[in-house]
């Protein structure tokens, strides 16, 4: 075993030492944990969207007044005519339209030109880097796993959607937890405690094995606080006005995601951060339908949500946080497409969030090899979300970074 | 921690059967300990000439449906029944195969080359391509490298997949260009942007039809002038500028990078001593080598088994054909749920590894899965063993190296009742772990 393996199994056996010294919490004592002590009331929740294939940000915010972007995109661009006007410049995708009603209540926040240093044009190196929180070291963890490691242990307190676990949520120990869609069905009876019984951490487990177990044990609590709440319908919404780049990752159920989420969020689970993503972002070719179907379930999906939220007590909770893992060149391809390129828009909606614009609009005019230039470093929202929204001190978490943006 | 030589020895034969075979079926694990690992290696990476299990699975019925029919015309209802029935018995052709066939290397290495050329069924939205790149996959899964990636240029759904179609001298798509230097030759950082933009010009020019994934190259739309790619100018096409990409010193580097992160550790480096056997760009060469004693007897090198291999490998001890099992659409729905399904990665860069699959979410479908499975098997042998003897006897018939206490003590307490004894068992960390 080489040293740093051992050192983590070490690590991860001293830690299974100190959970039987402390009050260990059984499954039970946990579910009861979680009915007894919702989410206080007032308590900030995250919401993070991932677009998963390099959301194309300057057919989300349009430069519409830009004679420029007309002469680099003659087959995919946006007629002023046709976008969502936020000021005499920029305009949203017209299937946009949802957004663009809560840009209109001030409550959308739209900082431009997010990116970080050295940009990489890979999906998987970049979205790496974007869920790090770590451009200049290489990372294992994401920044949010980080934040669950910064906090007293709750297998509830991070939860992402689907079956597989983002690198977001991962922490070097310690992680959030996974919550598929669909049915939760739980071992009972007997067999549920034998089930316990291989959950513990083992002394002569690597560190893979005690992860296997660890995840079973996390299970148990999970879904078995869940499962009631799923039965219950969803908060109802009563004010609502009535795919080609699919290979770079991401969810398809956006909507079905956020419904989970709603549910959840409003029968008071101790969650603060709920991970949800959709893909099909990679629009390599014919891109305008796909993205503006993308991007009409994106804002169809966080509208509706938040209109559901809206008749709960926790409405005025919850930031939403959408981002992509880079932008797009600025100069369409041959195939009604783009090819991967820099930085972007990230989006910050909610009652707490100061709407308008930040950051600088990257400009048309001073491209560094085809590409948008960064504006805006993505450590300066993860440091706002983390102080602001998470109430948790951003240093740490994001390897000594200082500053940070004004958006709550 | 060090093992003694008896140990290492069993280490090394349940990883050869875990990782290059899809498990152990019945007394295999057994009678490959009797004798040893040297012959049991020999046995499993020699091919036979002639699978008779493999060879019992009958080619699905996947035909070329022709272009999509117009809208509305009752052409297009009968169009989407057939593509349905084709894209859902794929898989499960697939799945037949990992599980049936009696030497196991040739389906597992198919399997790691899908992952690794990872082309997903949804954007093409045909199976016929799909099936065709399987079978070329196959047909190069212990082959040569080089002859793997020019088959795969000119195959209709990686082309597709990769907007290789929309890639012209007028202004390139660089989709599968970058992917080609990152994912599928060189790796991450091996070339930089305007190496990425020569390659799509020397990769302008194909053009695919996508029912049938018929690639040909049309010289109208080939960039014929010199590019630049690697220091290298010259007039690159295609074909030229892969066999010189796969030629790279790079490109060896990285697939061992990747053969060893998929079949040894995705924790720990490379032993950068591998590249010698894979000089030639002959993959059952750096097969032979990375099944070293000294790599798969190294405790450290611990690896998780993916969800496909954990459910090839259970249906193999238990003796199950995919195809049989009650139903179908239940199985497929199994491994979605456990977000892996054959012909569908999440994207170009494939399945995650290790941890990715270790989340409470998955632990509670593979228990789900488990006792779905184990209802449709015969478990008579099980319980046939003296109740006493039956946690060992277990461990053996699946291949598990060691049982922690924690696991042994479970096993004990539920070996009266073989249902749930082989369930825990296909649940617990060391057989979910290739420890």
């Amino acid at each position: 075993m080489d040293t740093i393996t051992r050192r983590k199994f070490l690590k991860l056996s001293g830690a299974a030492a100190v959970g039987a010294t402390a009050p260990m919490l059984t499954f039970e004592e946990i579910a009861i944990a979680a009915q007894a002590r919702p989410l206080p009331l007032g308590t900030p929740i995250l919401i993070m969207v991932t677009l998963y294939g390099g959301n194309d940000g300057i057919n989300t915010v349009v430069p519409y007044s830009d004679s420029l972007y007309y002469d680099l995109r003659p087959d995919i661009s946006y007629a002023p005519d046709k976008v969502l006007k936020l000021n005499d410049q920029l305009g949203l995708n017209p299937a946009m339209s949802g957004i663009k009603t809560l840009w209109d209540q001030n409550k959308v926040a739209i900082v431009r030109g997010v990116g970080y240093p050295k940009p990489d044009r890979s999906h998987f190196t970049s979205m790496a880097i974007w869920q790090s929180g770590a451009p200049e070291t290489k990372l294992n963890s994401g920044w949010l796993g980080r934040w669950v490691e910064s906090q007293a242990v709750d297998p509830m307190l991070a939860i992402s959607l689907g079956s597989v676990l983002p690198p977001l949520l991962a922490g070097e120990m310690r992680s959030g937890s996974a919550l598929p869609l669909g049915g939760l069905v739980i071992p009972t009876g007997t067999f549920a405690l034998d089930c316990q019984k291989i959950a513990r951490v083992a002394s002569s487990d690597n560190k893979l094995m005690a992860a296997a177990a660890t995840s079973m044990r996390t299970l148990f609590s999970v879904s078995s606080n869940i499962t009631p709440i799923l039965k219950m319908p969803a908060p109802v919404a009563d004010d609502l006005p009535t795919t080609n780049g699919g290979n770079a990752g991401g969810d398809s159920n956006l909507s079905q995601q956020l419904d989970v989420v709603a549910k959840l969020i409003a029968a008071g689970s101790p969650t603060r951060v709920w991970s949800v993503s959709l893909g099909g972002f990679d629009t390599h070719a014919n891109e305008a339908d796909t993205q503006a179907e993308l991007l009409g379930t994106v804002s169809t999906a966080l509208t509706r949500f938040a209109s559901q939220m809206k008749n709960t007590q926790r409405g005025k909770d919850i930031v939403t946080m959408v981002y992509s893992e880079f932008g797009r060149r600025v100069k369409g391809n041959a195939s009604q497409g783009t090819d991967h390129g820099t930085a972007g828009p990230v989006f910050l909606i909610g009652d707490r969030v100061k709407g308008g614009f930040y950051g600088d609009q990257p400009s048309l005019a001073k491209l560094i090899n085809g590409d948008l230039a960064v504006t805006t470093d993505f450590r300066d929202i993860y440091a706002a979300v983390l102080e602001d929204v998470l109430k948790t001190p951003a240093e740490k978490v994001l390897s000594g970074w200082k500053s940070k943006g004004q958006y709550f | 921690m060090g093992l003694t030589g008896l140990e290492e020895e069993r280490l090394a034969i349940a990883r050869l059967y875990q990782r290059f075979a899809f498990g152990p079926r019945t007394g295999e694990f057994q009678a490959a300990l009797n004798s040893g690992f040297a012959a049991t290696r020999d046995l499993l990476l020699k091919p036979p000439a002639s699978d008779a299990g493999a060879n019992r699975v009958m080619a699905p019925k996947i035909i070329d449906l022709g272009p999509r029919p117009n809208q509305k015309t009752s052409d297009l209802i009968e169009f989407n029944i057939a593509l349905r029935q084709q894209v859902k018995e794929l898989p499960i052709w697939w799945l037949d195969r990992m599980v049936q066939a009696d030497h196991g290397l040739t389906e597992r290495m198919t399997w790691f080359w899908h992952g690794h050329w990872a082309t997903a069924i949804g954007k093409l939205n045909f199976a016929y391509p799909m099936y065709l790149q399987n079978e070329t996959l196959r047909k190069y899964a212990l082959g040569n490298f080089a002859d793997q990636a020019s088959a795969m240029l000119s195959d209709g759904a990686l082309q597709y997949w990769l907007d290789g179609g929309d890639n012209t001298v007028k202004a390139p798509n660089e989709n599968l260009a970058r992917e080609l230097m990152e994912l599928f030759v060189l790796g991450v950082n091996r070339y930089s942007e305007t190496d990425v933009r020569e390659l799509a010009r020397a990769l302008t020019g194909y053009q695919v039809v996508r029912s049938s994934g018929k690639v040909t190259l049309n010289n109208k739309r080939f960039d014929a002038g010199i590019k630049t790619i690697l220091g290298s100018s010259t007039n690159f096409n295609g074909a030229s500028a892969t066999n010189y990409l796969v030629a790279k010193p790079d490109a060896a580097k990285f697939i061992v990078e990747r053969i060893w992160f998929r079949f040894i550790s995705s924790q720990l480096a490379a032993d950068p001593k591998l590249e010698n056997a894979f000089q030639a760009r002959d993959i059952a060469s750096l097969i032979s080598a990375i099944t070293d004693i000294s790599y798969l007897g190294d405790p450290a090198n611990s690896i998780v088994k993916a969800p496909v291999e954990w459910f090839a490998g259970v249906a193999r001890y238990l003796n199950l054909t995919p195809s049989n099992l009650k139903t179908s659409a239940q199985l497929l729905s199994y491994l979605d749920k456990l977000a892996q399904v054959p012909f569908n990665p999440p994207n170009v860069g494939g399945w995650p590894t290790d941890e990715a699959w270790l989340s409470s979410a998955s632990a509670q479908s593979r228990i789900q899965f488990a006792g779905w499975l184990i209802k449709q098997a015969d478990l008579t042998s099980l319980a046939n063993v003296p109740v006493k003897k039956r946690v060992a006897w277990l461990q053996d018939e699946l291949g598990i190296f060691a049982l922690s206490n924690r696991t042994r003590l479970a096993l004990e307490g539920v070996k009266s009742n073989p249902v749930q004894l082989l369930q825990l068992a296909i649940c617990s960390p060391e057989y979910v772990v290739s420890a």
